[in-house]
């Protein structure tokens, strides 16, 4: 190297630079993944930890529940075991929805909006099957314990169908508008509030019909009546995952 | 002798100071880039040791070396095709022979003084 030019040196100097600088830009580029941080403060892991405490406690109380159930089934008198059997399948019917079912809760009419239309004739809207199986999902997730339209009391196999454009419920034909909703819940104010706040009164706003939701103190919903259709249903074996 | 090392560490110094990076599309352009650099680079040391350095070679060779790399790059980005892969394949054989070579003549020039020496001894 000692028979280097003064300038050469210099060049080559220069350009070592330029590949060390690109060498760094590439490590860090090449090392660069986002890294996953934890961003909630003390107050929300303490709202998180009570939730989880919550669903603790719930799922502990569903325990010594079924823990209460089962002593009583292996109590030796026959005459306590037939009342809990029978307690059993009441619980079980009414949770199937096959009793009426007496509570409070919220009533939804679905009314048509009609628009002052100046060239065409208004036109008269039709409830879409998918629209209300929208409508009944969210109600399902904000908490209702029963849901009756009309006089069809929906349980877990209601079908809700388009049939020759007809809304069918429960393989009955639903009537035309207004059509009214009953909702039992446990906290009915609250999911009148759900009800107000949904996105789904705008939905269906936009087939020009107009969803009111009011308290109803006293509803009855009648029982289900048809057949039970479990030709379908099989046994499932594997190991059960997640809240029942 | 010494200035280029110092100059190599400068320059990755101040890359990883700046903090700079390049977003994720361009990375493959910059790795066969620095690739490029590296087999310019193992070129120079292995000219200069078989004594035929020349200074415009190498500095046009790096240049060309490095924009050529780039543009296959883009070149196969465009069409669709893992053109880079062609980059990657002959600068890594080429880094591999100039290192191969550069560790011979260094071994040669040892052995030959070591035996210098024990000629001399004798």
């Amino acid at each position: 190297m000692k028979v280097m030019k003064n300038q050469t040196k210099w060049i080559i100097s220069v350009i070592f630079g330029v590949v060390g600088f690109m060498i760094a830009i590439q490590f860090q580029t090449a090392n660069s993944e986002p890294e996953l941080r934890d961003t909630r403060d003390q107050w929300e892991i303490r709202q998180e930890l009570q939730k989880q405490q919550k669903i603790q406690q719930e799922l502990l109380q569903k325990i010594s529940k079924t823990d209460r159930t089962l002593e009583d089934y292996k109590e030796t008198s026959d005459v306590k075991k037939k009342k809990t059997l029978q307690n059993t399948i009441e619980q079980l019917e009414k949770k199937a929805g096959l009793t009426d079912l007496a509570g409070s809760g919220i009533k939804i009419t679905l009314e048509p909006i009609f628009q002052e239309l100046e060239d065409s004739a208004a036109v008269y809207p039709a409830l879409s099957p998918e629209l209300l199986a929208r409508l009944i999902n969210e109600l399902n997730t904000y908490g209702a314990e029963g849901i009756a339209i009309e006089n069809e009391r929906l349980i877990s196999l209601s079908p809700i169908r388009n049939v020759n454009g007809q809304v069918y419920v429960n393989n009955r034909p639903l009537k035309s508008l207004p059509v009214e909703i009953y909702v039992i819940a446990h906290n009915p104010k609250k999911l009148l509030d759900y009800v107000q706040a949904s996105p789904t009164r705008d939905f269906f706003a936009m087939e020009s019909i107009g969803l009111t939701a009011e308290l109803s103190r006293s509803i009855t919903l009648p029982k289900y009546d048809d057949p039970l259709n479990l030709e379908e249903i099989r046994v499932h074996t594997s190991q059960e995952t997640g809240e029942a | 002798m010494w200035l280029p090392v110092i100059f190599l560490i400068v320059g990755v110094t101040i890359g990883l100071l700046t903090d700079f990076r390049i977003p994720d599309e361009y990375a493959n352009y910059l790795s066969i880039a620095v690739l490029a650099a590296f087999d310019t680079l193992f070129g120079g040391i292995r000219a200069q040791l078989e004594k035929k350095f020349d200074d415009v070679v190498f500095l046009t060779g790096f240049f060309s070396n490095v924009i050529l790399a780039a543009f296959l790059a883009f070149l196969g980005v465009q069409l669709g095709i893992d053109l880079y892969l062609a980059a990657v394949f002959a600068f890594g054989v080429r880094i591999f022979q100039n290192i191969a070579i550069i560790r011979r003549y260094l071994l040669d020039e040892k052995i030959i003084s070591r035996k210098q020496k024990k000629i001399s001894q004798k």
